[in-house]
């Protein structure tokens, strides 16, 4: 009998594991598709698979921070702002998310990063 | 006793299986990313070149007309746009902020842009004593110091677009570029080519926006 009660719940323990540690398989799956579809230039593609992990869990700052580059890809300044925001409010701790964010806002606030290096190197010679 | 071997190897299989389903990646690509731009020259169905308020001369050159003819070019290739030069006189740097100047120039003309601005050339020589980078040993024959002159031309600009319909500047900045030649009779028209090919090239990526390759992070998680 004692056997029997151990092996029960051995086995939800382990069934919860397993649910646990699969259940984000779908959403790793289509961030996964995304990248792959987004280093082929596909960032359409790439949008549609991380929107579709927003609708399972609106919580994936991941997928916010990739939408977020994408986006940003289109020059679709608003709606790239709004995404790095929640993925940051979601994160925000993670440091990926903190550079791309940065870089977003150099690149918003027109500061010429390559002009200001070539400015400062003319002036040093 | 052979029951819990068994129990314990089925939990280390279980728990294999869910390290395996949980994994974290983080990808750095690397995008051409377009460049953020204030203006939308295609809102302007006309760009209205003027002439520059000109802080000095240099001899044998007209910096003005060689701007205008520079300009009136480039703008035309790079935006696709109707491109005009007009003989507006601007006599102050004032000018640049009176709206009611801009508005009287050309008045109820929509989609007009008015491309301005003021413009100093100047050149310079300079002569120095260049001498070799001292080396870890004793050169036995050491060659006397020389008496260099290097030829330097600046140009020092400043661009103005206004805006015909409100009189308004929508962008405006500063540009210096400095080249130095070795060779003492470089001339200015030679020299004024080059450095504009520098701020155009600054401006353009500005107003006409542009690509620029950019890291950034997509996460999987």
């Amino acid at each position: 009998m004692r056997t029997k009660s151990t092996l029960f719940f051995l086995f939800i323990l382990l069934s919860g594991l397993i649910f646990y540690g699969c259940g984000g398989r779908f959403q790793h799956d289509q961030l996964s598709f995304g990248i792959k579809a987004a280093q082929n230039e596909l960032w359409d593609e790439a949008i549609f698979r991380w929107k579709k992990v927003l609708q399972v869990n609106p919580d994936s700052a991941s997928a916010h921070n990739n939408l977020a580059v994408a986006y940003e890809k289109k020059g679709l300044w608003e709606e790239a702002e709004k995404e790095y925001k929640l993925a940051l409010n979601l994160s925000p701790k993670n440091e990926h998310i903190q550079s791309n964010y940065e870089k977003f806002k150099k690149i918003k606030q027109g500061l010429d990063e390559e002009d200001e290096k070539k400015d400062e190197k003319k002036k040093r010679i | 006793m052979k029951k819990r071997k068994e129990y314990s190897l089925l939990l280390i299989f279980l728990l294999s299986v869910m390290g395996a389903c949980r994994t974290t990646s983080d990808t750095r690509v690397r995008i051409a990313m377009p460049l953020f731009t204030k203006i939308k020259l295609s809102d302007y169905n006309k760009v209205i070149i003027t002439d520059f308020l000109q802080q000095n001369e240099i001899k044998d050159f007209n910096v003005n007309e060689e701007l205008t003819k520079y300009f009136s070019t480039e703008i035309k290739q790079e935006a696709k746009t109707t491109v005009a030069t007009e003989n507006i006189s601007i006599e102050n740097e004032e000018n640049f902020e009176n709206s009611d100047f801009w508005k009287t120039l050309t008045p109820a003309s929509a989609g007009t842009l008015y491309f301005s601005g003021t413009i100093e050339y100047t050149q310079e020589t300079r002569k120095a004593l260049i001498g070799k980078a001292k080396k870890q040993f004793e050169d036995p024959f050491p060659s006397p110091r020389k008496l260099a002159t290097r030829k330097f031309y600046t140009l020092d600009m400043n661009v103005y677009l206004i805006d015909a319909r409100t009189g308004e500047p929508i962008f405006q900045r500063n540009f210096k570029e400095s080249q130095s030649y070795t060779n003492p009779n470089q001339t200015g028209y030679f020299a004024f080519f080059d450095l504009m090919n520098r701020v155009k090239d600054k401006l353009f990526r500005q107003v006409l926006g542009g690509e620029r390759i950019q890291e950034r992070y997509l996460i999987t998680k």
